[in-house]
């Protein structure tokens, strides 16, 4: 019968803070969520897991696994340290219920902390005693517990709840798919074969019935070599004979060792592959951030400028911000120096007539004569108007000149004051004009500096929000491959470069290799043949008899062991594709298919092959950790058996996308009796019920047997803060 | 004197301010404060201009003290050079005939001391509204009204009544 977890709680264990009764989870056989923010107790959930079967927790810091007895101190709710006064003790520990058919478990792991120290913190102000593993046992039928003392059967029902061997396909984070399902390591598909079937009595049969064959043969030998007729061509026959087997024992030897190079190089290559999609991801990111760093480091210098501009606006002739409120002046200067000019004409001219009286009163009679009529009168020397000649040189000759001239003489000007300002005033006027014209504008001119200011600032805000997430896609990455800040993307590019190389080397040996086997084998047979026929008639029929069944049986044994492997792979295969035609069920990428290819080594390559039958490479994440993920299912559903075992999974919903989430809901209960699913992307602080709009559906579905919201108040100082259970289902 | 010479004289005077005004002028330029806690003007005569134009539209004039408690600083001419702007503060200053006690067209009869006299009242009547401008903003400075807007000195401005 299968283990189903019926409750998981908790005391004083990290943030879930209070006892055991405060801190409970109910679960039920089916799909039970739990969705939880960033911080809300979503890998603590994993931790009392990791305590349970292995005495271990994982330093959310460093992402390692450390032993509860050294972490004690950090596990310990801060708040319940808090309250904890020197020389008391406080307790924290995980208890879990899980059933099976007939049978009730209940198991508490804890310890105890006493407080001798004034720092809460510090490892030195605690004394620490970790507890007995607690375990009582009840019937269903006769419901009454009564405790475990015998350690072995402890250790059998805590492995008992999901067995060592299994818990690989049962229990894990997120990421943790795309590390344990790694089909091109020979011996990851080997494992699952041998966990699923009984391959390994076909090795031992192998065994038996090699060595059955070598003794035949030697049997057989011992009879050729009694008998008087065996002659020097038998003998040469028979020596080639075991040179081809030597030559075929050395090849062989040299075939492993380029398998084994051949699987290091592609260990290699997939240890480094998502470090490489990473590394050159990386790598891009590195290039965008340095290129978007230049660009916000441009578009600040840019705003700097405009603000420290701003106020040079007041004095630049294009802006004249500083003649705002002097309107008035213009009208003012205008009227001015109107005044002044007209005063300063007056006075000039006052002086001029007070100097040469006769130039100014001058006055001609009536009917005088214009100036094109003087000149002609000076041309002909005649006057008109008074009928006499005026010959040149005469009086009347001079005073017709004199008449002409006339205007010509105000133009001989004379200073008529001390300081000449008139240029002076009228230069103000004219290079002032930028100043003079702008009043009505610079409200608006205002106005538009800060739309400018305000465009420049929407532009540095934007850049540095891309850079933030810039920043924290790259930290993403590091966190997800575990490298380190400092490691160049560029040594990872040339190390998985260099182990393809490597795949490709080992892989053209290993061909040469099998041809060569090849061809020593058909030797081998060509010769064995030959044997035969030379052997001695008269040698008893059982020999010969003896060593051929012995030969057919290995034949016949390695082909029933290749086929069982082969049949394996294939219902894998085939039950991979199942489930993941139901994951994929709700997305538009339709009618490809998951194909498991062999590689060199033995191992098992996984292609998702479209209709045309290419490799469809470049998938999102989601749908890369989706596609293992159908493998893993398939390695349960393909057991003959029903898996019997829970699922614990922290599911990176947002990586498998909207469609995925319908299909894993309804799937993983197709293979998994009980999971238990932990969720963040259902998450929504802002909406009224803090669920997403999936969220909110899944409440509904009767796919979800129960449904929690986790909830910390992260406004809360760290030691009062406490992780809130709120079932919603 | 003729136009040039009288306007070059003019642009050769180097204005003055009350050394007690150093802290408000190095608040509000870029000479002077380190820490930027307000909008601030470049050089020392842009902060000057502006509190002049404020001393002209908050009709204060505010005497300077005795020379010795005073500073001097670059000279007209060479405040904002090869712009307009000077042109225009001097059409602003021309106009105030009433307050110089002047009248242009006596101006040009004036013996020469004469109207390097009236030179030095003119540069009196700048240093005075700068300094009565220069009180203004002090006062609110201290009395912390002072918005930290990067449009603080527009919105100042803007909000005085009109001349």
């Amino acid at each position: 019968m299968a283990s189903i977890i019926n409750s998981l709680s908790f005391k004083n264990f990290f943030n879930y803070y209070g006892d055991y009764d405060q801190t409970e989870y109910e679960f039920k056989e089916g799909v039970n969520i739990i969705v939880a923010d960033n911080g809300a107790g979503k890998s603590k959930f994993f931790n009392a897991f990791l305590w349970l079967f292995y005495d271990d927790v994982l330093d959310s810091d460093d992402k390692k696994r450390k032993a509860v007895k050294d972490f004690a101190v950090k596990i310990i709710s801060d708040k319940a340290k808090n309250e904890t006064e020197i020389g008391e003790s406080v307790e924290a520990g995980i208890k879990l219920e899980y059933s099976t058919g007939r049978y009730k478990f209940q198991i508490v792991k804890s310890f105890t902390a006493t407080r001798i120290g004034e720092k809460i913190s510090d490892n030195e102000s605690w004394q620490v005693i970790m507890n007995d593993i607690e375990i009582d046992k009840t019937d269903h039928i006769l419901p009454k517990y009564k405790p475990v003392y015998d350690a072995d059967e402890k250790h059998r029902i805590i492995n008992q709840l999901i067995l060592p061997t299994l818990r690989q396909y049962s229990f894990f984070q997120g990421e943790e798919v795309d590390k344990m399902i790694d089909f091109t390591k020979k011996s990851s598909i080997e494992d699952a074969v041998r966990t699923l079937t009984n391959i390994s009595k076909y090795e031992d049969i192998a065994k038996i019935v090699e060595d059955i064959e070598a003794r035949a043969y030697k049997d057989l030998n011992k009879q050729t070599k009694q008998k008087e007729s065996h002659n020097d061509r038998l003998e040469d026959a028979l020596k080639k004979r075991d040179e081809l087997k030597t030559s075929i024992g050395q090849e062989n030897e040299k075939l492993e060792i380029q398998k084994e190079s051949y699987t290091k190089a592609q260990e290699e290559y997939e240890l480094l592959d998502a470090k490489y999609a990473n590394a050159s991801k990386r790598k891009e990111l590195d290039e965008k951030i340095s290129s978007k760093n230049r660009t916000l480091k441009g578009a600040n210098e840019d705003y700097q400028k405009f603000l420290e501009g701003i106020n040079n606006r007041f004095f630049d002739g294009n802006f004249s911000w500083i003649s705002l409120g002097f309107e008035n002046v213009v009208e003012d200067f205008k009227n001015k120096i109107s005044s002044f000019r007209a005063a300063r004409y007056e006075k000039r001219t006052l002086l001029q007539v007070a100097e040469s009286p006769n130039d100014y009163f001058t006055i001609l009679p009536s009917n005088s004569p214009d100036a094109v009529t003087l000149q002609q009168m000076i041309e002909k020397e005649h006057c008109y108007v008074c009928g006499t000649d005026a010959p040149k040189g005469s009086e009347p000759y001079n005073h017709l000149l004199k008449l002409k001239n006339r205007p010509n003489d105000s133009s001989s000007k004379k200073e008529f004051v001390k300081n000449n300002l008139e240029d002076f005033f009228s230069g103000l006027q004219l290079n002032a004009s930028p100043f003079l014209n702008k009043f009505e504008s610079i409200p608006q001119s205002v106005l538009r500096t800060k739309e400018k200011e305000l465009e420049l600032k929407k532009r540095l805000d934007k850049l540095s929000s891309e850079l933030k997430a810039l920043k924290s896609q790259r930290k993403d990455l590091l966190v997800t491959s575990n490298q380190d800040e400092d490691s160049d993307p560029r040594e990872v590019i040339n190390q998985f470069k260099n182990a393809i190389k490597r795949m490709e080397s080992a892989s053209g040996r290993i061909e040469r290799l099998d041809n060569n086997l090849k061809d020593l084998k058909a030797q081998l047979s060509a010769t064995e043949k030959e044997i035969t026929s030379l052997r001695p008639k008269d040698i008893p029929e059982g020999y010969s008899l003896n060593y051929e069944i012995a030969q057919d049986l290995v034949d016949a044994t390695k082909k029933a062991k290749e086929r069982v492997f082969d049949k394996m792979v294939s219902l894998l295969e085939n039950h991979a594709n199942e489930h993941f035609q139901n994951l994929i069920k709700y997305n538009d990428i339709k009618g490809g298919v998951l194909n498991f290819d062999k590689s060199p080594s033995g191992g098992i390559s996984l292609d998702y092959i479209d209709e045309a039958g290419n490799e469809v490479s470049g998938a999102s994440e989601g749908f890369q950790r989706m596609k293992k993920f159908a493998v893993v299912m398939a390695i349960i559903s393909a057991n003959t058996s029903n898996y019997n075992y829970p699922l614990l999974a922290d599911a990176p919903l947002s990586a498998f996308g909207k469609a995925f989430n319908k299909g894993f809901f309804e799937a993983i209960p197709n293979v998994f009796p009980q999971s238990i699913i932990l969720v963040k992307d259902l998450y929504d602080k802002d909406s009224e019920s803090k669920l997403t709009d999936l969220g909110a559906k899944l409440v509904k579905d009767e796919n979800i047997q129960t449904f929690y919201l986790n909830e910390v108040d992260g406004e809360l100082a760290q030691i009062e803060r406490t992780t809130k259970i709120e079932r919603r289902k | 004197m003729n136009s040039q010479e009288f306007r070059s004289n003019l642009l050769l005077k180097r204005p003055r301010y009350a050394k007690s005004r150093i802290p408000v002028l190095d608040a509000f330029s870029e000479k002077g404060s380190k820490t930027v806690d307000y909008s601030r003007f470049g050089p020392y005569y842009e902060i000057y201009i502006y509190a002049m134009m404020l001393g002209i539209k908050n009709k204060k004039r505010l005497p300077l003290p005795p020379r010795d408690l005073t500073k001097d600083f670059i000279e007209i001419g060479k405040w904002k050079r090869d712009s307009s702007l000077v042109d225009f503060l001097l059409m602003v200053i021309f106009t105030k005939t009433d307050e110089l006690a002047i009248d242009w067209n006596e101006l040009e009869d004036l013996e020469e001391s004469e109207l390097s006299n009236i030179i030095s009242k003119i540069v009196t009547l700048i240093e005075e509204y700068a300094n009565g401008g220069l009180e203004y903003l002090e006062e609110l400075w201290e009395k912390g009204e002072l918005d930290s807007s990067h449009y603080m000195f527009i919105d100042l401005y803007k909000d005085i009544r009109k001349e």
